[in-house]
Protein backbone atom coordinates (compact mmCIF):
# COMPACT_ATOMS: atom_id res chain seq x y z
CA UNK A 1 0.00 0.00 0.00
CA UNK A 2 1.29 3.41 -0.84
CA UNK A 3 0.90 6.00 1.85
CA UNK A 4 0.29 9.47 0.58
CA UNK A 5 2.75 12.04 1.82
CA UNK A 6 1.33 14.59 4.21
CA UNK A 7 3.71 17.25 3.01
CA UNK A 8 3.92 18.91 -0.34
CA UNK A 9 7.63 19.58 -0.04
CA UNK A 10 9.84 18.74 -2.94
CA UNK A 11 13.41 17.48 -3.07
CA UNK A 12 15.62 18.44 -5.99
CA UNK A 13 19.20 18.05 -7.03
CA UNK A 14 21.02 20.62 -9.14
CA UNK A 15 23.94 19.23 -11.15
CA UNK A 16 25.96 21.85 -13.02
CA UNK A 17 27.97 20.71 -16.02
CA UNK A 18 31.21 21.85 -14.38
CA UNK A 19 32.58 22.04 -10.86
CA UNK A 20 31.97 25.46 -9.38
CA UNK A 21 34.56 27.90 -8.18
CA UNK A 22 33.82 29.37 -4.74
CA UNK A 23 32.68 32.62 -6.38
CA UNK A 24 30.13 30.89 -8.63
CA UNK A 25 29.03 28.65 -5.77
CA UNK A 26 28.41 31.72 -3.63
CA UNK A 27 26.44 33.35 -6.41
CA UNK A 28 24.37 30.23 -6.99
CA UNK A 29 23.61 29.65 -3.32
CA UNK A 30 22.62 33.29 -2.82
CA UNK A 31 20.34 33.16 -5.84
CA UNK A 32 18.73 29.98 -4.50
CA UNK A 33 18.35 31.54 -1.09
CA UNK A 34 16.81 34.72 -2.47
CA UNK A 35 14.30 32.61 -4.40
CA UNK A 36 13.02 31.46 -0.99
CA UNK A 37 11.20 28.33 0.07
CA UNK A 38 14.34 26.38 0.99
CA UNK A 39 13.63 23.96 3.83
CA UNK A 40 17.12 22.52 3.82
CA UNK A 41 20.09 22.47 1.51
CA UNK A 42 23.28 20.50 1.11
CA UNK A 43 26.30 20.97 -1.10
CA UNK A 44 28.14 17.96 -2.36
CA UNK A 45 31.38 17.37 -4.25
CA UNK A 46 34.88 15.98 -4.02
CA UNK A 47 36.82 16.71 -0.88
CA UNK A 48 39.43 19.46 -0.85
CA UNK A 49 42.00 18.32 1.70
CA UNK A 50 44.07 20.93 3.53
CA UNK A 51 47.16 18.74 3.45
CA UNK A 52 48.29 15.97 1.12
CA UNK A 53 46.57 12.88 2.54
CA UNK A 54 49.06 10.24 1.45
CA UNK A 55 52.11 9.54 -0.68
CA UNK A 56 55.65 10.89 -0.43
CA UNK A 57 54.36 14.42 0.15
CA UNK A 58 52.00 13.44 2.97
CA UNK A 59 51.29 16.31 5.32
CA UNK A 60 52.42 19.07 2.93
CA UNK A 61 49.90 21.93 3.15
CA UNK A 62 47.74 22.65 0.09
CA UNK A 63 47.39 26.41 0.15
CA UNK A 64 44.96 26.47 -2.77
CA UNK A 65 42.37 24.62 -0.68
CA UNK A 66 42.59 26.93 2.33
CA UNK A 67 40.33 29.83 3.20
CA UNK A 68 37.71 29.15 0.57
CA UNK A 69 35.29 31.38 2.36
CA UNK A 70 31.90 32.09 0.91
CA UNK A 71 29.08 34.16 2.29
CA UNK A 72 25.56 32.90 1.88
CA UNK A 73 22.63 34.92 3.13
CA UNK A 74 24.81 36.91 5.46
CA UNK A 75 26.58 33.93 6.99
CA UNK A 76 30.16 33.12 6.08
CA UNK A 77 31.50 29.59 6.03
CA UNK A 78 34.47 27.77 4.65
CA UNK A 79 34.10 25.35 1.77
CA UNK A 80 35.72 21.98 2.31
CA UNK A 81 34.45 20.45 -0.93
CA UNK A 82 34.49 21.44 -4.57
CA UNK A 83 30.87 22.25 -5.24
CA UNK A 84 29.54 19.73 -7.72
CA UNK A 85 25.94 19.20 -6.69
CA UNK A 86 23.41 21.08 -4.65
CA UNK A 87 20.61 19.10 -3.08
CA UNK A 88 17.74 20.90 -1.49
CA UNK A 89 14.23 20.57 -0.25
CA UNK A 90 11.73 23.16 -1.32
CA UNK A 91 8.67 23.89 0.75
CA UNK A 92 6.39 23.55 -2.24
CA UNK A 93 6.16 23.24 -5.97
CA UNK A 94 5.60 26.96 -6.43
CA UNK A 95 9.31 27.68 -5.86
CA UNK A 96 10.46 25.45 -8.73
CA UNK A 97 10.26 27.97 -11.60
CA UNK A 98 12.13 30.50 -9.46
CA UNK A 99 14.81 27.92 -8.67
CA UNK A 100 15.35 27.19 -12.32
CA UNK A 101 15.59 30.90 -13.07
CA UNK A 102 18.05 31.33 -10.18
CA UNK A 103 20.30 28.62 -11.63
CA UNK A 104 20.11 30.20 -15.07
CA UNK A 105 21.17 33.54 -13.64
CA UNK A 106 24.04 32.16 -11.58
CA UNK A 107 25.53 29.46 -13.79
CA UNK A 108 27.37 30.36 -16.97
CA UNK A 109 26.97 26.80 -18.33
CA UNK A 110 24.31 24.15 -18.54
CA UNK A 111 22.90 22.28 -15.56
CA UNK A 112 20.35 19.61 -14.72
CA UNK A 113 17.65 19.76 -12.10
CA UNK A 114 16.41 16.37 -10.97
CA UNK A 115 13.48 15.68 -8.70
CA UNK A 116 13.66 12.74 -6.37
CA UNK A 117 14.28 11.70 -2.82
CA UNK A 118 17.72 12.77 -1.74
CA UNK A 119 17.51 12.99 2.06
CA UNK A 120 16.74 10.00 4.23
CA UNK A 121 13.96 10.21 6.77
CA UNK A 122 15.10 7.84 9.50
CA UNK A 123 18.44 8.02 11.31
CA UNK A 124 20.91 5.43 10.11
CA UNK A 125 23.16 3.48 12.42
CA UNK A 126 26.00 5.84 11.52
CA UNK A 127 23.87 8.83 12.41
CA UNK A 128 23.05 7.29 15.77
CA UNK A 129 26.63 6.27 16.50
CA UNK A 130 27.91 9.72 15.74
CA UNK A 131 25.22 12.04 16.96
CA UNK A 132 22.91 9.99 19.20
CA UNK A 133 19.27 10.90 19.08
CA UNK A 134 18.82 13.64 16.56
CA UNK A 135 16.06 15.92 17.70
CA UNK A 136 15.67 17.99 14.59
CA UNK A 137 14.93 15.47 11.85
CA UNK A 138 15.70 18.06 9.18
CA UNK A 139 19.41 17.49 9.56
CA UNK A 140 19.03 13.84 8.53
CA UNK A 141 20.54 13.30 5.15
CA UNK A 142 22.63 16.44 5.45
CA UNK A 143 25.34 14.53 7.23
CA UNK A 144 28.02 12.71 5.34
CA UNK A 145 28.38 9.52 7.38
CA UNK A 146 32.12 9.41 6.70
CA UNK A 147 32.79 13.07 7.39
CA UNK A 148 34.36 14.34 10.55
CA UNK A 149 32.29 16.74 12.55
CA UNK A 150 34.40 19.72 11.60
CA UNK A 151 33.34 19.17 7.99
CA UNK A 152 29.75 19.94 8.89
CA UNK A 153 28.32 23.40 8.39
CA UNK A 154 24.67 23.98 8.99
CA UNK A 155 23.19 27.34 8.22
CA UNK A 156 19.76 28.23 9.35
CA UNK A 157 17.77 31.16 10.56
CA UNK A 158 16.75 29.03 13.51
CA UNK A 159 20.34 28.04 14.28
CA UNK A 160 19.99 24.34 13.76
CA UNK A 161 23.27 22.89 14.97
CA UNK A 162 24.70 19.69 16.25
CA UNK A 163 26.59 19.59 19.50
CA UNK A 164 30.21 19.35 18.66
CA UNK A 165 31.30 17.25 21.59
CA UNK A 166 33.59 14.29 21.05
CA UNK A 167 32.12 10.91 21.87
CA UNK B 1 57.62 -5.46 -49.60
CA UNK B 2 58.31 -4.21 -46.08
CA UNK B 3 55.81 -5.23 -43.46
CA UNK B 4 53.69 -2.44 -42.03
CA UNK B 5 52.14 -3.32 -38.71
CA UNK B 6 48.40 -2.79 -38.44
CA UNK B 7 47.30 -1.50 -35.09
CA UNK B 8 43.64 -0.70 -34.78
CA UNK B 9 40.62 -1.03 -37.04
CA UNK B 10 38.07 1.54 -38.01
CA UNK B 11 37.76 4.64 -40.09
CA UNK B 12 36.46 7.00 -37.40
CA UNK B 13 38.69 9.84 -36.21
CA UNK B 14 39.09 8.01 -32.90
CA UNK B 15 40.17 4.84 -34.70
CA UNK B 16 42.73 6.83 -36.69
CA UNK B 17 44.02 8.53 -33.52
CA UNK B 18 44.27 5.19 -31.76
CA UNK B 19 46.38 3.89 -34.63
CA UNK B 20 48.59 6.96 -34.36
CA UNK B 21 49.13 6.48 -30.65
CA UNK B 22 49.87 2.79 -30.96
CA UNK B 23 52.26 3.24 -33.86
CA UNK B 24 54.10 6.05 -32.06
CA UNK B 25 53.58 8.28 -35.06
CA UNK B 26 52.35 11.19 -32.95
CA UNK B 27 52.65 14.85 -33.68
CA UNK B 28 54.93 17.01 -31.55
CA UNK B 29 53.05 20.01 -30.25
CA UNK B 30 55.28 21.63 -27.65
CA UNK B 31 58.75 21.46 -26.22
CA UNK B 32 58.98 21.35 -22.46
CA UNK B 33 62.61 21.52 -21.29
CA UNK B 34 64.02 18.27 -19.99
CA UNK B 35 64.91 19.83 -16.64
CA UNK B 36 61.28 20.84 -16.16
CA UNK B 37 60.04 17.34 -16.94
CA UNK B 38 62.52 15.97 -14.40
CA UNK B 39 61.31 18.48 -11.81
CA UNK B 40 57.65 17.57 -12.42
CA UNK B 41 58.43 13.87 -12.06
CA UNK B 42 60.03 14.68 -8.71
CA UNK B 43 62.28 11.63 -8.45
CA UNK B 44 65.55 13.56 -8.55
CA UNK B 45 66.58 17.20 -8.64
CA UNK B 46 67.36 18.36 -12.17
CA UNK B 47 71.08 17.90 -12.76
CA UNK B 48 71.54 15.50 -9.85
CA UNK B 49 73.06 12.06 -10.30
CA UNK B 50 70.90 9.09 -11.06
CA UNK B 51 70.62 6.65 -8.20
CA UNK B 52 71.47 3.12 -9.20
CA UNK B 53 70.62 -0.40 -8.15
CA UNK B 54 73.62 -2.10 -9.70
CA UNK B 55 76.95 -1.10 -11.29
CA UNK B 56 76.98 -0.35 -15.02
CA UNK B 57 76.60 -3.53 -17.08
CA UNK B 58 80.04 -3.13 -18.62
CA UNK B 59 81.66 -3.24 -15.19
CA UNK B 60 79.56 -6.17 -14.01
CA UNK B 61 80.89 -8.75 -16.42
CA UNK B 62 77.79 -10.37 -17.78
CA UNK B 63 77.54 -14.11 -18.34
CA UNK B 64 77.96 -15.46 -21.84
CA UNK B 65 74.34 -15.40 -22.97
CA UNK B 66 73.17 -15.23 -26.61
CA UNK B 67 70.07 -13.21 -25.68
CA UNK B 68 72.13 -10.59 -23.88
CA UNK B 69 74.34 -10.37 -26.95
CA UNK B 70 71.38 -9.85 -29.25
CA UNK B 71 69.39 -7.38 -27.12
CA UNK B 72 71.04 -4.05 -26.68
CA UNK B 73 70.31 -2.64 -23.22
CA UNK B 74 68.59 0.72 -22.87
CA UNK B 75 70.67 3.64 -21.60
CA UNK B 76 69.14 3.29 -18.13
CA UNK B 77 69.70 -0.45 -17.94
CA UNK B 78 73.30 -0.10 -19.15
CA UNK B 79 73.98 2.44 -16.40
CA UNK B 80 72.18 0.41 -13.71
CA UNK B 81 69.55 3.05 -12.89
CA UNK B 82 66.76 2.60 -10.39
CA UNK B 83 63.28 1.86 -11.68
CA UNK B 84 61.10 4.98 -11.54
CA UNK B 85 57.58 5.72 -12.65
CA UNK B 86 55.48 8.35 -14.29
CA UNK B 87 51.75 8.23 -13.85
CA UNK B 88 49.12 10.08 -15.85
CA UNK B 89 45.51 10.92 -15.32
CA UNK B 90 43.58 11.77 -18.46
CA UNK B 91 40.11 13.22 -18.34
CA UNK B 92 37.32 11.26 -19.94
CA UNK B 93 36.10 14.61 -21.30
CA UNK B 94 37.94 14.12 -24.60
CA UNK B 95 41.51 13.97 -23.35
CA UNK B 96 43.75 13.07 -26.28
CA UNK B 97 45.01 9.89 -24.69
CA UNK B 98 43.09 7.55 -22.48
CA UNK B 99 44.72 5.11 -20.08
CA UNK B 100 44.83 2.09 -22.40
CA UNK B 101 46.32 4.03 -25.25
CA UNK B 102 49.16 5.41 -23.20
CA UNK B 103 49.82 1.79 -22.27
CA UNK B 104 49.69 0.58 -25.85
CA UNK B 105 52.01 3.41 -26.82
CA UNK B 106 54.40 2.43 -24.04
CA UNK B 107 54.28 -1.29 -24.66
CA UNK B 108 54.80 -0.97 -28.40
CA UNK B 109 57.19 1.97 -28.64
CA UNK B 110 59.19 2.13 -25.42
CA UNK B 111 61.92 -0.38 -24.78
CA UNK B 112 62.30 -1.83 -21.30
CA UNK B 113 59.20 -0.36 -19.75
CA UNK B 114 56.32 -1.77 -17.76
CA UNK B 115 53.04 -0.03 -18.48
CA UNK B 116 50.07 -0.53 -16.22
CA UNK B 117 46.52 0.55 -16.88
CA UNK B 118 44.04 1.25 -14.15
CA UNK B 119 40.50 2.55 -14.40
CA UNK B 120 41.39 6.22 -14.35
CA UNK B 121 45.14 6.43 -14.50
CA UNK B 122 48.07 4.98 -16.29
CA UNK B 123 51.54 4.30 -15.02
CA UNK B 124 54.76 3.42 -16.82
CA UNK B 125 57.75 2.12 -14.95
CA UNK B 126 61.21 2.00 -16.42
CA UNK B 127 64.84 2.77 -15.63
CA UNK B 128 65.14 6.38 -14.56
CA UNK B 129 66.84 7.91 -17.58
CA UNK B 130 64.56 5.93 -19.89
CA UNK B 131 61.36 6.97 -18.14
CA UNK B 132 62.46 10.60 -18.23
CA UNK B 133 62.84 10.30 -21.97
CA UNK B 134 59.47 8.56 -22.39
CA UNK B 135 57.73 11.10 -20.17
CA UNK B 136 59.13 14.01 -22.14
CA UNK B 137 57.93 12.40 -25.35
CA UNK B 138 54.44 12.11 -23.89
CA UNK B 139 54.45 15.70 -22.62
CA UNK B 140 55.63 17.12 -25.92
CA UNK B 141 53.36 15.14 -28.19
CA UNK B 142 49.69 15.27 -29.05
CA UNK B 143 49.09 12.50 -26.52
CA UNK B 144 48.91 15.20 -23.88
CA UNK B 145 46.69 18.21 -23.49
CA UNK B 146 47.96 20.23 -20.58
CA UNK B 147 44.46 21.03 -19.28
CA UNK B 148 42.90 17.59 -19.61
CA UNK B 149 45.93 15.45 -18.74
CA UNK B 150 48.30 15.73 -15.84
CA UNK B 151 50.95 13.73 -14.10
CA UNK B 152 49.73 12.46 -10.78
CA UNK B 153 51.81 10.15 -8.66
CA UNK B 154 49.20 10.04 -5.92
CA UNK B 155 45.66 11.34 -5.34
CA UNK B 156 44.84 10.64 -8.93
CA UNK B 157 41.11 11.42 -8.98
CA UNK B 158 40.07 13.36 -12.02
CA UNK B 159 39.54 11.01 -14.96
CA UNK B 160 35.81 10.56 -14.50
CA UNK B 161 35.02 13.81 -12.72
CA UNK B 162 33.51 16.85 -14.31
CA UNK B 163 35.89 19.57 -15.42
CA UNK B 164 36.47 22.77 -13.52
CA UNK B 165 34.92 26.01 -14.72
CA UNK B 166 38.07 27.01 -16.59
CA UNK B 167 38.17 23.69 -18.47
CA UNK B 168 40.91 22.10 -16.37
CA UNK B 169 40.67 18.57 -15.08
CA UNK B 170 39.80 18.56 -11.38
CA UNK B 171 42.83 18.03 -9.15
CA UNK B 172 42.43 17.71 -5.42
CA UNK B 173 46.07 18.68 -4.84
CA UNK B 174 46.02 21.61 -7.30
CA UNK B 175 49.19 20.58 -9.10
CA UNK B 176 48.43 22.64 -12.19
CA UNK B 177 46.79 26.01 -12.50
CA UNK B 178 45.45 28.16 -15.28
CA UNK B 179 47.37 31.43 -15.47
CA UNK B 180 45.85 34.79 -16.35
CA UNK B 181 47.69 34.65 -19.66
CA UNK B 182 45.79 31.50 -20.68
CA UNK B 183 48.77 29.21 -20.17
CA UNK B 184 48.69 26.23 -17.85
CA UNK B 185 51.37 26.22 -15.16
CA UNK B 186 52.65 23.28 -13.20
CA UNK B 187 53.13 24.45 -9.62
CA UNK B 188 53.72 21.13 -7.90
CA UNK B 189 55.44 17.89 -8.81
CA UNK B 190 53.50 14.71 -9.49
CA UNK B 191 53.07 13.90 -5.79
CA UNK B 192 52.00 17.43 -4.84
CA UNK B 193 55.23 18.87 -3.42
CA UNK B 194 55.54 22.54 -4.49
CA UNK B 195 58.12 23.26 -7.19
CA UNK B 196 60.75 25.98 -6.82
CA UNK B 197 59.34 27.80 -9.84
CA UNK B 198 56.18 27.57 -11.88
CA UNK B 199 56.63 25.62 -15.09
CA UNK B 200 54.83 26.95 -18.13
CA UNK B 201 53.23 24.05 -19.97
CA UNK B 202 51.71 26.20 -22.69
CA UNK B 203 48.17 26.75 -23.82
CA UNK B 204 45.57 24.01 -23.57
CA UNK B 205 43.76 22.65 -26.59
CA UNK B 206 40.41 24.11 -27.51
CA UNK B 207 37.41 21.86 -27.01
CA UNK B 208 37.16 21.25 -30.76
CA UNK B 209 40.86 20.43 -30.97
CA UNK B 210 40.62 17.98 -28.06
CA UNK B 211 37.65 16.27 -29.71
CA UNK B 212 39.63 16.01 -32.93
CA UNK B 213 42.63 14.40 -31.24
CA UNK B 214 40.89 12.23 -28.67
CA UNK B 215 41.14 8.45 -28.45
CA UNK B 216 37.98 8.03 -26.41
CA UNK B 217 34.78 6.78 -27.96
CA UNK B 218 31.84 8.67 -26.52
CA UNK B 219 28.24 8.79 -27.54
CA UNK B 220 28.36 12.59 -27.43
CA UNK B 221 31.54 12.57 -29.50
CA UNK B 222 32.44 9.78 -31.88
CA UNK B 223 30.68 6.55 -30.89
CA UNK B 224 32.43 3.21 -31.24
CA UNK B 225 29.95 2.04 -33.87
CA UNK B 226 30.73 4.98 -36.12
CA UNK B 227 28.06 7.25 -37.47
CA UNK B 228 24.81 6.93 -35.55
CA UNK B 229 22.09 5.50 -37.76
CA UNK B 230 24.46 4.23 -40.46
CA UNK B 231 23.57 0.91 -42.07
CA UNK B 232 26.82 -0.67 -41.06
CA UNK B 233 28.81 -0.39 -37.86
CA UNK B 234 32.38 0.83 -37.97
CA UNK B 235 34.99 -1.91 -38.20
CA UNK B 236 36.14 -1.14 -34.63
CA UNK B 237 32.94 -2.47 -33.12
CA UNK B 238 32.82 -5.42 -35.50
CA UNK B 239 36.33 -6.39 -34.49
CA UNK B 240 35.43 -6.10 -30.81
CA UNK B 241 32.29 -8.21 -31.30
CA UNK B 242 34.30 -10.77 -33.20
CA UNK B 243 36.92 -10.97 -30.47
CA UNK B 244 34.34 -11.29 -27.72
CA UNK B 245 32.48 -13.97 -29.61
CA UNK B 246 35.62 -16.00 -30.20
CA UNK B 247 36.73 -15.49 -26.65
CA UNK B 248 33.36 -16.48 -25.17
CA UNK B 249 32.83 -19.53 -27.35
CA UNK B 250 36.29 -20.95 -27.70
CA UNK B 251 38.52 -19.17 -25.22
CA UNK B 252 40.00 -17.18 -28.11
CA UNK B 253 41.53 -20.20 -29.73
CA UNK B 254 41.77 -19.45 -33.41
CA UNK B 255 40.76 -22.93 -34.61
Amino acid sequence: MVTASDTASLQVEITPQRYLTPATAQKLLNEIYSNGGVARIMIHGPNLPRTIPYGPGKGTPIDENKDLLIEVAGQAFELSVKVGRVRLELESEEYMPGLKAACERALPFSFQIKRGKFFHTRPTLSDYAKYGDVEDKRILGLIDPKAKKDKLAILSEEKVTIEDEER
Amino acid sequence: MAYTPQFYPGSTSVGINRRKHMSGNVEKLRDIPEADVVAIMGHRAPGADYSSTHPPLKEMGEPDCPVRQVVEPTAGAAAGDRIRYSQWTDSMYFAPSIPYFRSYWGAINCKGCDPGTLSGRQIIEARERDIEDYTKTQYDSEMTDVALCSMRGCTVHGHSLRLEENGMQFDMLARTEMGNDGNVYQVKDQVGIPLDKKINLGKPMSEAEAKKRTTIFRFDGVPMGGKVGARKFDEAIEMTHHMWERRSKWGYRPE
